[in-house]
């Protein structure tokens, strides 16, 4: 990433964009997985997905925690990961880097950033479980008689998280267990439960729950759980409010990884400023990016030691090349580019030396100090949401885009009362189907610009991801970002040819609308997969990989095949379908518009050699072919596709 | 005349230094920084020659070659003119710098014009300026020619003969533009009072003259509104271009009778433009030359030179954490440590010995091309089905929008497009496709939305998330909350009630814009706001910045004007929805109490332990400028220290109302006791938790502690603390929560030692003494207290320098103080 001064100061083309990259970036995460190993996490069962295979909860954790790093390894490559089972009788042995661990707990995989090496580690060990089902029983045997009290389970991870994580990360603890009641009737150790979790959670570490329940063995937070978990597990109330915590998920065993997924980056806010509604009537509010197109990561530069690659970090500096010093770039001043020409510099100019410069009395400065520059940058105003008024939901065109949206929630712990009164303009503008109008400058360092506060309401899917509710800040762009369009005028098809149109499109309408999971994207998948082939040292499989986002041939002739057809011959009667376009392109260039029929009766005719090359190549530029070699290509390309399209 | 085209134009200045330029005028500045009105002296010819350095400024910054000027001065004391030498006479012109595309030494040149002691003809001037124009464009005679006089119109003009040279301009389609210091204006308006006889009589002449002209070719002005005009944002007009592709429908390779392809083009409909032109420069001070008469200093500003470098750490055993991990690379060489390290550590290498390659956790995987295959993709829009309009979701889209038209020189691809555009509009449809822009490049998703126009039917194209795109955070439910024994919370905080609902609909309904903007042709009032007339503030502001430091000398006595109100009308809602909204926004601050919570103020924690950044913290250090690490200590960036200026200032200027109630235990409040809400909707957080406190009465010792270690809200944290006690301490049946009590104290007067926070604890202990010992106080309470001894009593100085801090208190005083 960048040095901070680089996407802190400004001016940088892209500014925001790269702020928002080098921000996810910047912080790691570390996650330690937890997982229960009793002898219910460990039972035998029929695999959902293979016949006679067997798996257990804890083989099927193991796997969602190797799937994690599997993505955490491209996606956040300096995150950290690592496994501690509990309720098993195995010890760790000697080791000098975490304290002696509490009885009954294991550190599988010490905590560590993610490598190719241990997914590997782990991969195999998964193996070889799915192959013998006592592997597990013989690495993690589950402890005999009692479990051991959850609040020792805490203490081990908060040990292990404050001797090996990184001290500027993100601290998370994912625990995944199928028992919800592990220390039954004993006040005492839930108190102790409870006192240690706060411990954990005060040293700045998240709780994250899987709760495994079954029909056979439902799982109830209420039995032990919902007094334990302060209400606080995402970390941003400040006060026991006396509800319970949202993040307290059960899940069936299948859904482990998809739930996961939900919770493999941590949430992160990207602004947190104030939403003024009028004066004197100020919330607080954070925003996030739930949409941000994902790139692949651009490659690093390394250097090769001997022994080892060390990455290298580059930084710009900036040069004053009469004098061949660098300059700090802390001093540096900001004006306008001075063209280079020498020519008409005065006799006493030219003296001082070449390349552009200005000359001024000592004292003076027409130029500006990084502080002005930034206050035309953000116009004088402070970081904030100043809301205009309200418009009519209608008035928020489709052409009004430029960029992603942003997200914002009610920010409690900075102005108390946010969340109700959030809540209550965004069932109010709901109701009366209203946009809000938004002056927004999120960041000291970013430019203002004006929103549309698209209001989002609460949707709950079963066992998924729901649309959280809120406010979706969607950008305008200005007057200067509006482009006219360039053509004004065309054929308009007349109503048989549209009426046929119609009916293939109702035959291929998708019911659900747009869902973004249906579209993994190829290039990312493709661009990774070979990452991952060449981190682990296998061959990359380019047959086996599969494109999803291809258009569903098959469905889309069985469906419309035949409709289109019918489409295509009523196009071909259309009143214009044989006109011929009047260009009124530039002078310059000869007219060489040239009209299918003509080409076709040239063809016909055997005439072909009689059209000249840049109508051979209009031609074939309008039917998507290609337009290069001599004039015999491009008439043996005209008459193969008139052929194939007789 | 040639049509209008960027560049390809010739400008003459014609600049008036006759002496009368030379008198001095006050021109008003902006505000400064204490909005104190200030003021500069200048010549009128400083002055107007800001006009001609901003126009050859904007040719600068247009940067076209082909945009060219030349200045020429009348008043001169020199005469040199192409007229001049060839026929005689046309004394005082002077052809002060020739025809060329401007740069930075144009401005220099302007810079060292001062009033003369002659007079010069403006009208010679301009026989010599559409002559010198005309010379040099003699084998370019379809380029634009303009003149510009810009003059005071104090000093006599030949008046004859002018006719010819209008009919000349004429020809040639010269446009003339006046701009006159000071001449009178019905617009801005401005009349100058006491105005001379011979600027009354030029500038009827003046107006004679343009009037003369054909209607495009003349212009006549003020110079103040000259100046105000070039400040009036300027959108350029960028033209889209038309790339072509392809849109398809079905398997084209191989069932190409029942697939669709249609030739079309795609263009930009909105492209972000972005502020830009900033360049770094440097100063340096240099002696002067010997035959500098002035024998003054001069700085001299360079422009800088990027240069990327390369830097590597070689000490892999110095990086934290690094020798203990088994792995092959550095893991812990991040922002901190570079920012940390001595740059000495640093080594420089060259970019030839760099191998690329990319990051897979703690490994790399080397990467000769930086890329690795690509998937193999054709150009084309592949439509992949239709979606309704209801179903679109419109906080998806995630790139700017792009036209999509049918190829226009094919009458065939029209047709077939514009059913299939016009059959999706009616049926109030959207096609999701997938979009490659050339072969081989990136596959993007996205949606087509139709759009039927009177002479054209296209469609617009947004780019879509992808799966990767989209992040799945989970929120809290705003309307669903559930207690910890599992059932549906109705009443609480965080839930809007009835009223509150109401009086957010009027407010809603009050701030409505749809009928606050201007009449249209039909007299029908608009919405207020449109984008289309919504002029990017950055840009414009930047270019005006850009610009005047160019023209002047120095920023600091010739400061920037305030930004023209254009880029500012939409800054604020309109006034009269402001004044009709006002009712209902009272009733809402009333309804709603929302409280600013006191911000934390960042601190160092005295035992060393760096404590794991939450959130918010990344929000400050986004703000602030200084390196990560040194975001703890907040004293060292002079951004953060601002912050802590603001966070201090904000909550005195509060406490005057908010303070009180923290202060005041006794202040009476409704059933504080009652451990549930109570039936009423109560906008209290928590009815054990006082309005604006961060401690609450019932677990005072575990918020306490929260808040410690959460953020430093120390101060905070102790004066609540010291609060909620002593509040408890006078509640009847105090006695049951006796040791409760003590160990708060115990903790609180463990955390002022540390927190250098003692004279907040001998406050607070001096003040619950004396509570205690009151007529109806809890006497029993001190008597406890007093057991402890020494241990719990005032912070002595001995006790305080220990720690480092003071204390005015000596350790006797301490010891007496808990034993009476």
């Amino acid at each position: 990433m960048p040095p901070y001064d680089d996407w802190n100061v400004l001016v940088e083309e892209e500014e925001e964009e790269l702020q928002d990259t080098s921000f996810f970036e910047g912080k790691r995460d570390v996650i330690l997985f937890c997982i229960d190993c009793s002898e219910s996490m460990q039972e035998l069962r029929d695999d959902p997905v293979y016949e006679d295979v067997k798996t257990s909860h804890l083989l099927t954790a193991l796997d969602a925690a190797m799937q994690v790093q599997k993505k955490k390894v491209i996606s956040g490559p300096n995150d950290w990961v690592g496994i501690l089972l509990y309720n098993t009788s195995r010890r760790n042995e000697n080791n000098t880097r975490t304290s002696e661990i509490k009885k009954g707990t294991f550190v599988y995989q010490h905590l560590a950033p993610v490598s190719a090496p241990s997914i590997q580690e782990l991969m195999g060990l998964i193996d070889e479980a799915r192959g013998d089902p006592d592997t597990l029983k013989n690495k993690a045997p589950p402890l005999q008689g009692n479990k051991i009290p959850m609040g020792d389970v805490f203490t081990s991870c908060n040990w292990v998280l404050r001797d090996s994580a990184p001290k500027t990360a993100s601290k998370r603890v994912f625990l995944i267990t199928d028992d919800d009641n592990p220390n039954p009737s004993n006040t005492k150790l839930l108190t102790s439960a409870r006192t240690t979790l706060i411990d954990l959670t005060q040293s700045g570490c998240q709780i994250e729950p899987f709760f495994v329940s079954t029909p056979e063995k439902p799982f109830d937070v209420t039995k032990f759980y919902s007094s334990v978990l302060p209400s606080n597990v995402v970390g941003n109330e400040q006060e026991d409010t006396g509800v319970l915590p949202d993040s307290i998920s059960i899940t069936r065993m299948d859904d482990l990884l998809e739930q996961m997924r939900f919770h493999e980056q941590p949430k992160r806010a990207l602004f947190s400023i104030p939403l003024e509604l009028g004066k004197g009537f100020t919330i607080g509010v954070k925003g996030y990016g739930l949409v941000t197109e994902q790139r692949k990561g651009s490659h690093k530069y390394f250097v090769d030691l001997g022994n080892r690659l060390e990455a290298v970090t580059s930084r710009t500096a900036y040069i004053d090349e009469e004098k061949g010093a660098e300059v700090d770039r802390n001093k540096a001043l900001f004006g306008m580019k001075l063209s280079g020409g020498a020519d008409q510099l005065t006799d006493s100019d030219n003296k001082i030396g070449l390349g552009a410069s200005r000359v001024v009395r000592a004292g003076r400065r027409p130029f500006y100090t990084a502080e002005e520059v930034q206050s035309f940058h953000t116009m004088g105003l402070e970081p904030g949401i100043q809301l205009l008024g309200f418009k009519s939901r209608k008035e928020l065109s489709f052409e009004d885009n430029v960029k992603h949206s942003l997200f914002i929630y009610p920010d409690e712990p900075k102005y108390s009362g946010s969340k109700r009164t959030f809540s209550a303009l965004l069932q109010k503008m709901l109701e009366k189907k209203k946009i809000g109008l938004a002056r927004v400058l999120v960041r000291r360092n970013s430019s203002p610009v004006f929103c549309a506060m698209l209001p989002q309401a609460e949707k709950v899917e079963e066992g998924g991801w729901s649309e959280p509710a809120g406010f979706h800040l969607i950008v305008l762009p200005f007057a200067d970002d509006i482009r006219a369009p360039p053509l004004e005028k065309e054929f308009r098809a007349s109503s048989p040819s549209k009426d046929a149109a119609k009916v293939w499109i109702e035959k291929l309408l998708i019911k659900k609308g747009f869902e973004p999971d249906s579209y993994p994207n190829p290039s990312l998948a493709y661009h990774n997969a070979q990452l991952q082939a060449s981190a682990f040292r296998e061959e990359f499989d380019a047959e086996s990989f599969e494109d999803l986002t291809r258009p569903k041939y098959d469905m889309i002739h069985k469906r419309a095949g035949n409709l289109l057809k019918e489409w295509k011959k009523a196009i071909a009667t259309d009143e214009h379908f044989n006109n011929v376009v009047l260009t009124t392109g530039t002078k310059r260039k000869a007219d060489i518009s040239v009209d299918e029929a003509e080409v076709r009766s040239k063809y016909e005719s055997n005439m072909l050699d009689k059209l000249r090359v840049d109508q051979l190549k209009e031609f074939l530029k309008n039917k998507g072919q290609s337009v290069t070699g001599k004039k015999a290509d491009l008439m043996g390309r005209v008459h193969e596709w008139l052929q194939m399209h007789p | 005349m040639p049509a209008e085209r960027a560049g390809y134009t010739v400008t003459m200045f014609l600049v008036d230094i006759s002496p009368s330029m030379g008198a001095t005028r006050t021109v008003e500045l902006p505000p400064g920084p204490g909005g104190e009105e200030r003021s500069v002296e200048m010549t009128n010819l400083e002055w107007a020659l800001q006009f001609v350095k901003f126009k050859i400024q904007e040719m600068i910054f247009g940067g076209r070659k082909t945009e060219q000027c030349g200045v020429i001065v009348f008043g001169s004391d020199l005469t040199a003119n192409i007229v001049n030498k060839k026929h005689g006479g046309y004394e005082h012109v002077e052809e002060y710098i020739p025809i060329a595309t401007p740069n930075s030494g144009t401005l220099v040149r302007l810079d060292e014009l001062r009033p003369s002691e002659t007079y010069g003809d403006p009208i010679d001037a301009l026989i010599v300026a559409v002559e010198t124009q005309d010379a040099y464009l003699e084998r370019k005679r379809t380029w634009t020619r303009k003149v510009v006089i810009v003059t005071d119109g104090a000093s006599p003009i030949e008046t004859e003969d002018w006719e010819k040279t209008v009919k000349k301009m004429t020809g040639l389609g010269v446009s003339l533009t006046i701009v006159g210091v000071d001449f009178d204006d019905a617009e801005l308006p401005y009349f100058e009072e006491d105005k001379s006889a011979i600027k009354r009589v030029n500038e009827s002449f003046y107006a004679h003259l343009i009037n003369s002209l054909p209607e495009d070719l003349g212009l006549l002005g003020t110079l103040s509104r000259a100046l105000l005009s070039l400040s009036y944002p300027n959108v350029k007009e960028t033209k889209s271009t038309l790339s072509q592709t392809m849109l398809r429908l079905g398997d084209v390779e191989t069932r190409e009778e029942e697939a669709l392809q249609i030739g079309v083009r795609v263009a930009k409909c909105t492209a972000l433009a972005r502020p830009g032109g900033w360049k770094r420069f440097f100063g340096s001070t240099m002696e002067s030359d010997d035959d500098d008469e002035e024998g003054e200093r001069k700085t001299i500003f360079r422009e800088l030179q990027k240069r990327t470098e390369y830097l590597i750490d070689r000490s892999p055993g110095d990086a934290q954490g690094k020798k203990d991990v088994p792995v092959d690379a550095s893991v812990d060489f991040d922002e901190d440590e570079l920012q940390d390290e001595d740059e000495s550590q640093l080594e420089k290498v060259e970019k030839e010995n760099l191998i690329k390659g990319f990051k897979h956790g703690s490994t790399y995987v080397p990467c000769a091309d930086g890329h690795f295959l690509k998937l193999n993709t054709k150009q084309g829009i592949d439509i992949l089905g239709f979606l309704s309009e209801k179903n679109f979701n419109r906080a998806y889209p995630l790139s700017e929008v792009s036209f999509v038209f049918a190829a226009p020189s094919s009458a065939p691809d029209q047709v077939a497009f514009s059913s299939i555009v016009q059959a999706m509009f009616e049926k109030g449809v959207l096609a999701i496709a997938r979009m490659v822009r050339l072969d081989g490049s990136d596959p993007k998703i996205g949606v087509l939305a139709p759009r039927v126009w009177p002479d054209i039917d296209l469609m617009l194209w947004a780019q879509m998330p992808f799966a990767d795109d989209v992040r799945h955070y989970t929120f809290p439910s705003l309307t669903t909350l559930i207690s910890r024994t599992g059932e549906r919370i109705t009443k609480h905080p965080y839930l809007p009630t009835e009223d509150q609902l109401d009086a957010m609909g009027r407010f809603i309904d009050d701030m409505d814009l749809t009928d606050e903007g201007e009449k249209d042709e039909n007299g029908k009032l608009q919405p207020w706001f449109d984008p289309r007339l919504s002029f990017n503030p950055t840009i414009h502001r930047t270019k005006q910045a850009l610009f005047h430091a160019a023209v002047v000398p120095d920023i600091a006595t010739h400061p920037l004007p305030a930004p023209h109100p254009e880029l500012t009308k939409y800054f604020e809602p309109p006034k009269r929805v402001l004044k009709r909204s006002r009712e209902a926004l009272e009733d809402c601050i009333e309804v709603f109490k929302v409280k600013e919570v006191p911000k934390k103020v960042l601190k160092n924690r005295k035992d060393g332990h760096v404590r794991a950044a939450d959130e918010d913290e990344d929000m400050i250090l986004l703000d602030s400028k200084g390196p990560p690490k040194k975001r703890a200590d907040a004293t060292t960036s002079p951004i953060s220290q601002a912050h802590k200026q603001r966070a201090t200032s904000d909550s005195e200027t509060e406490t005057e109302s908010e303070g009180e109630e923290l202060l005041l235990p006794t202040k009476p409040r409704d059933g504080p006791g009652l451990p549930t809400p109570t039936a009423s909707p109560d906008p209290e957080l928590d009815p054990q938790r006082a309005p604006g406190r961060i401690i609450g009465n019932t677990f005072p010792l575990r918020d306490f502690r929260k808040n410690l270690s959460q953020g430093d809200v120390v101060t905070k944290a102790v004066e609540d603390m010291g609060v909620v006690v002593r509040e408890i301490v006078e509640r009847p049946f105090s006695g049951r929560r006796k040791d409760e009590v003590i160990e708060c104290l115990k903790v609180l007067r463990e955390t002022c030692l540390k927190e250098d926070e003692i004279d907040a604890w001998n406050d607070i202990l001096k003040g619950l003494k004396a509570d205690c010992l009151e007529e109806m106080g809890n006497k029993a309470f001190w008597s406890e207290l007093k057991k402890l001894g020494r241990g719990i009593s005032l912070i002595s100085s001995s006790e305080a320098e220990k720690l480092g801090a003071t204390s005015n208190l000596s350790e006797s005083a301490a010891e007496a103080f808990i034993q009476q």
